[in-house]
């Protein structure tokens, strides 16, 4: 890409364009896990009840997609990290960042597992065999996906953008 | 535990897959076994490769530290090592009855991504120390 952007401006891009993925992931999983969580019984009134009445299923699919595409962004960004961000973090004895960031990192390959049986249980979401089910990966993936998207803008502001 | 008011404008699976038995068994059995598989490859430290972003050099297996080379990346490796292993026995579940795969409870594929949560802790003890010593 020399030539037409900096280095710099390259990864920030990339950057960017894992944090907008990580937001359509944010919003669609949690509109989900506040739909398995706290079903909505009658017509929806206020702002939150119309947050819980989605039809969550319809999201399963999307859900899938993005968040294979934060994970494959966010692994390439991953080698610019572990060179030009996490030494000087540990030059500057940020250890706890870096450690939640590898704490990121292993709850991302756990969430990435769990899809397949998310999408199974979403796609049959008329059958009452599988509601605890999808109601516990649900939830569970969707608190992976808050942790990942905290950890990963704690560590943006200490070392993020354009640095 | 009903969901079924936000659920209920769906009927039956339209896609193939979601009506297959054989891909229930292939997803149940690969997201319940993946956390478990993913904290045994990263104890045992199984990376199917190791990657050298400072110097771009891709290894299979694992690769020890090297002078001039930078740091290793280990979780590329770790991650695709459990995807191989886990997909492998989705694979054979399979091929497995179906009545022995309607006996594995479900909650499992719940349970076991937060009881990795403990383990996953204590494997970065090295940051945590170095931070208590400041």
């Amino acid at each position: 890409m020399s030539g037409i952007i900096s280095t710099n401006t390259f990864w920030t891009l990339w950057l960017f364009a894992h944090l907008i993925c990580a937001l359509g992931l944010l919003g669609a999983l949690t509109h989900q896990a506040m739909a398995v969580a706290l079903p909505v019984r009658k017509p929806a009134a206020g702002i939150v009840a119309r947050f819980r009445a989605v039809p969550a299923a319809g999201y399963a699919t999307a859900v899938c997609a993005l968040y294979v595409i934060v994970f494959l962004i966010g692994s390439f960004i991953y080698t610019q990290y572990r060179v030009a961000i996490r030494i000087p973090l540990e030059a500057e004895h940020y250890y706890k960042t870096g450690g939640f960031f590898d704490f990121k990192e292993h709850m991302a390959a756990i969430g990435l597992v769990l899809l397949p049986a998310y999408w199974y249980f979403w796609k049959n979401a008329q059958n009452p065999e599988y509601d605890n089910a999808r109601k516990g990966v649900t939830l569970v993936l969707a608190v992976i996906v808050w942790f990942l998207f905290i950890v990963g803008h704690v560590l943006n502001n200490s070392r993020g953008f354009a640095s | 535990m009903s969901t079924t008011t936000t659920v209920s404008a769906t009927t039956q699976p339209t896609s193939s897959l979601a009506r297959s038995s054989k891909f229930r068994a292939f997803a149940i059995t690969f997201s319940i076994s993946g956390p478990v598989i993913y904290c045994l490859v990263q104890y045992f430290n199984y990376p199917l490769v190791t990657y050298w972003p400072a110097i771009g050099r891709l290894v299979w297996g694992l690769e020890a530290a090297r002078p001039n080379s930078g740091p290793n990346m280990l979780w590329y490796g770790w991650t695709l090592t459990t995807i191989i292993i886990a997909g492998a026995l989705g694979i054979i579940a399979m091929l497995v009855p179906e009545r022995i795969i309607n006996k594995i409870p479900l909650w499992l594929v719940w349970l076991f991504p937060i009881l990795a949560v403990p383990y996953v802790v204590y494997s970065l003890m090295y940051w945590w120390r170095l931070a208590a010593r400041q």
